[in-house]
């Protein structure tokens, strides 16, 4: 599932459950790339939440994240982040990141 | 449209080209002195040098001399004995009826006018220059450019006797055969990798090209058995700068790797032009046979280090302890001993090199002067130099014992660039290569990246003293950026001129691929604004367009499989921009090579460009 997401919507969710967050621009080559990818992930994948943020509209959050780039990648466990991936990835890289949270 | 798509050849074999067709002009009469052959700018690279044929019935040794302007400035060389000669022609000044004196040493002579065409303006001229003839000798000052402009060599008079028309760049250095090594003009990614090095004679003529995987930068240097240390680095991982590679000289091979993230942590210790993709900046290789090691400078660490050449391990760190872990310090980095009032680090520093008694000399930017920001010292109070430390490497202890640029502030400071040379006791030369002024103030970054409107208000400089037992005994202005400077004279016995074929050595790698291949839709002819080129070389296909930043933009080579690559369109801040004449004046401009390694057989080309997908009306035959 692959859900565009702002920064009141993040802080209410229940980030208990495995998730990935990923800040996008619209300015930004690598990003669009990204999400054809991710769509590409959520298709086999259709159940493990992704959600998408841009990082220009969410200036406190991306800031609280330590997030000084885009794409950026965050991967949650357990309300914690697990993994970061700075830039664009393919898909076999997020997949296992994925599995890695889920396993 | 269509889109403009051209073959392009190599310049190995144009210049094979150009020479078959020159040997058959010799030898279709027979050439005698008083009426030579003279071909000028034979290898087509080199417009300041000629070759002369011509036969004798014995066997006599000839001496050719390039008249100077003045008698100082003839430029003299003894040829072997031989009945079919071949002379090498060189230090013609441009736009010049030139009076070539060939003398044998059976008493007979000639003298030859070769007329030469003017230089283009991006052959700078000094602005001034102090020296004697007596002082240079045989030798002339060759400049490698970082700003717009040409490899060339100054005379005493600081008068052009050289220049190359390829965007040859960074180190340029002569190898024991007397031949040119220095960075090849085929860009392999921005801002100013290339695929490698070129091997060339003063001629013009290219022997080897050297290929690099992960492409070449800033420097090499030759072994002593001959092969080849390049510095490089492995894209895919997404850093640069932070890989040495030794080269096979007969093949191209890559005989071994050095990587610095083995040996250093990359997140600290920064320079105030560090970021994560560049955060080494490796601008210098040396080998100390005394001590079997390698010497190499990190410009965004500020950090001078030192390998054992054969395990690979981290022996010293010369710099700024400030901000690097506790037990780091402690093991690998020195204290300053001596008299400290004179003491300074060196930062973000260029060209290190080790002398013959263990001692290290860089040039020593200074760019921002400190470890942290808020001590930064700012262009106008800053200073470049050259410098020697003394190291003990027992009591891990450094001492300054020589510097020369300190006392020239700011109108000496240069942020980026720059080398340095040893050439006995006493004797140095330190090129200040990259000084700039914007609207008047001296540049805080280097001048190169003032892009557009702001390039009218940006004033270049390079200044390259020699020091000889204190005194400056030359001094050379030019009004432009030059990455290195090197002292050499034109002729050199080794370099003798051989015909036939050069060689295309080592390899580009595979270029990596993408996986995913976005669904979009299919059809209608591609934007004329994109203004796409595809040039098809011998080994590899070089797209350039024009496209605004953060488009989507994927080449596809579709045949038996479908082959796909993600084209960067966002392009990243450089911090170092050490070589900028590969910028283009568009800063939309985007230039993406595809190496021809593991691909063969017949390929329709495409691009996606955002949410469409374009025939680019073009099938490639690899």
């Amino acid at each position: 599932m692959i859900k565009e997401i702002r920064q009141q919507e993040f802080d209410g969710m229940d980030r208990t459950r495995p998730m990935l967050v990923e800040f996008y621009s619209k300015t930004c080559g690598p990003c669009k790339m990204l999400a054809y990818v991710l769509r590409d992930i959520d298709a086999g994948m259709p159940d493990f939440p992704i959600y998408q943020i841009d990082f220009d509209e969410n200036v406190e959050l991306k800031e609280r994240l330590g997030v000084s780039g885009f794409p950026t990648m965050i991967f949650f466990k357990n309300g914690e982040e697990a993994e970061r991936m700075e830039g664009l990835k393919q898909k076999p890289a997020i997949v296992k990141a994925i599995e890695a949270l889920l396993a | 449209m269509s889109i403009d798509f051209r073959k392009v050849t190599h310049i190995i074999d144009d210049q094979h080209a150009a020479e078959e067709k020159m040997l058959q002009e010799c030898k279709s009469e027979k050439f005698s002195l008083d009426s030579p052959y003279i071909k000028l700018n034979p290898y087509l690279i080199a417009p300041l040098t000629a070759l002369a044929h011509f036969t004798t019935p014995e066997a006599v040794a000839a001496t050719v001399t390039v008249e100077g302007k003045e008698p100082e400035g003839n430029m003299r060389f003894l040829f072997p004995a031989a009945t079919e000669h071949y002379l090498p022609i060189y230090g013609l000044y441009p736009d010049c009826a030139n009076t070539v004196r060939i003398a044998l040493d059976n008493g007979k002579s000639a003298t030859l006018t070769i007329r030469t065409g003017k230089a283009p303006d991006t052959v700078h001229l000094p602005s001034g220059i102090k020296t004697t003839a007596e002082y240079m000798g045989d030798n002339v000052m060759f400049v490698s450019p970082t700003s717009p402009g040409n490899a060339a060599a100054y005379d005493y008079r600081g008068d052009v006797r050289w220049y190359v028309t390829l965007n040859l760049s960074f180190d340029l250095k002569r190898a024991a055969n007397g031949r040119l090594l220095m960075g090849t003009h085929r860009l392999l990614m921005p801002p100013y990798h290339t695929t490698g090095v070129f091997e060339f004679g003063m001629i013009g003529k290219i022997y080897k090209e050297y290929r690099i995987p992960g492409g070449s930068h800033h420097d090499q240097i030759e072994m002593e058995d001959g092969n080849l240390l390049i510095l490089t680095q492995d894209p895919p991982r997404g850093t640069v700068e932070d890989m040495c590679v030794l080269v096979d000289r007969k093949t191209g091979d890559i005989l071994r790797t050095w990587d610095y993230r083995k040996n250093l942590p990359q997140d600290v210790g920064g320079s105030g032009s560090q970021d994560k993709h560049d955060w080494f900046h490796n601008n210098s290789v040396w080998y100390d046979k005394r001590t079997n090691s390698l010497t190499f400078s990190g410009r965004h660490q500020d950090a001078v280090i030192n390998l054992d050449y054969d395990s690979g391990e981290l022996n010293w760190v010369i710099g700024d302890p400030e901000g690097w872990p506790e037990d780091f310090v402690k093991k690998y980095f020195f204290k300053p001993v001596g008299d400290l009032s004179r003491f300074d680090w060196q930062y973000e520093q260029h060209a290190a090199l080790m002398l013959p008694d263990g001692d290290v000399m860089c040039f020593d930017n200074g760019h921002w002067r400190a470890k942290v920001k808020e001590k930064y010292v700012p262009a106008k109070d800053n200073f470049s130099r050259g410098v020697r430390y003394r190291i003990n490497t027992g009591t891990m202890e450094i001492e300054q014992v020589w510097q020369y640029g300190k006392e020239r502030g700011e109108e000496f400071f240069s942020t980026y660039i720059c080398n340095v040379e040893y050439y006995g006791e006493g004797h140095y030369m330190v090129h200040s290569g990259g000084i700039g002024t914007f609207r008047g103030e001296t540049c805080n970054r280097p001048p190169v990246q003032f892009r557009g409107d702001d390039e009218q208000y940006v004033r270049l400089n390079s200044i390259t003293v020699e020091i000889k037992d204190d005194k400056v005994v030359y001094e050379m202005r030019i009004p432009a950026n030059y990455y290195r400077a090197e002292k050499l004279p034109l002729y050199c016995g080794e370099d003798k001129l051989s015909f036939g074929k050069g060689q295309i050595l080592g390899s580009l790698g595979v270029t990596g691929e993408f996986g995913t291949i976005p669904d979009v839709e299919v059809g209608g002819d591609i934007p004329d604004k994109y203004k796409i080129k595809l040039a098809q070389e011998v080994d590899r296909l070089v797209m350039k367009g024009t496209f605004e930043k953060g488009q989507l933009v994927m080449l596809l080579l579709e045949g038996e499989t479908t082959h796909a690559y993600f084209v960067p369109t966002t392009r990243r801040p450089f911090l170092a921009m050490c070589v900028g004449t590969f910028l283009e004046a568009d800063d939309r401009a985007v230039e993406f090579p595809v190496s021809f390694e593991n691909l063969s057989g017949t390929y329709k080309v495409s691009f996606i460009i955002d949410d469409r997908k374009y025939d680019g009306g073009v099938t490639l035959t690899i």
